[in-house]
């Protein structure tokens, strides 16, 4: 268990013993001590906990484990540790050019404004889907991957902007950077996660 | 006096309340599955929340009693 979250629990368990005391003590509340300590024990820890938990579990929320944790993701994840460096995720998630604990959320995470919120509640979706609704043959993004989810980390980078192959063609970069040819569905990085193959796919044995 | 005691039962109903809304907070934070965090946010939440407004309504009602 991380440390923030012992923290966050130690907190919880604190104020349940003190709202416990006022609930077998609500004498003590008659005296100016008493009532300051039921408007903080009443009011402000609950609310306290309540928003600090809230973060805690939207932070959580983010981890590579968390969106594996759905058994409909399970190709996914191992699709990460396959042993090619054709695959894009896998690539990726090896060499840690995405952070290995978020590697879901930081591809799939929209960097436009309210990109979280927006991840967040298709997040919920997914949360309905899998509980209580139909689980589909094929998982499909909501909308084409956008060229700006790589660029957040590749734009300006020397490795992308004087590549042989991206600077073959002068109309390559600005049509990429104007998201007019996409990253992936050019035929340029087109194998992503490919779960159709994974059967003859070799994996890393290094990962974890 | 009946003042008292019913600003001590309605406190005694906003801590139970509130009560049960942090072990669901608690439990949820130990229980490390999707659905955890739709059942923090809206029971754990709901139980606190309800806590808070009885906790907020028996200081105004006993002022007023």
């Amino acid at each position: 268990m991380s440390l923030p979250t012992t923290l966050l629990l130690s907190l919880i368990l604190f104020s349940a013993v003190l709202v416990s005391v006022l609930v077998a003590l609500p004498g003590i509340t008659a005296s100016r001590g008493g009532k300051v300590l039921a408007f903080l024990v009443l009011f402000v820890l609950p609310l306290l906990c309540m928003a600090i938990g809230v973060s805690s579990e939207v932070e959580r929320s983010k981890s590579t484990s968390f969106c594996l944790s759905c058994h409909v993701m399970e190709p996914y994840g191992r699709s990460l540790k396959v042993d090619d460096p054709s695959y894009l995720a896998a690539a990726h998630f090896q060499n840690h050019r995405v952070p290995a604990d978020q590697a879901c959320y930081t591809c799939h995470a929209n960097y436009a404004m309210f990109g979280g919120v927006r991840a967040k509640m298709h997040g919920l979706r997914h949360v309905y889907v899998q509980y209580l609704g139909k689980l589909p043959q094929q998982i499909h993004l909501y909308e084409p991957y956008n060229n700006r989810e790589c660029l957040h980390c590749h734009s300006g980078a020397r490795s992308f902007e004087e590549g042989a192959m991206h600077n073959a063609d002068p109309d390559l970069l600005p049509a990429v950077k104007a998201n007019k040819m996409s990253c992936l569905s050019s035929g340029c990085h087109d194998v992503v996660h490919n779960i159709s193959n994974l059967n003859n796919a070799k994996f890393w044995k290094g990962a974890n | 006096m009946a003042a008292t005691s019913a600003l001590e039962k309605r406190l005694r109903i906003a801590g139970i309340f509130l009560i049960v809304g942090l072990v669901i907070e608690a439990t949820c934070l130990l229980w490390a599955r999707p659905i955890a965090f739709v059942v923090m946010v809206v029971v754990g939440g709901l139980f606190c929340a309800i806590g808070v407004v009885v906790f907020l309504y028996s200081i105004v009602s006993a002022r007023q009693d």
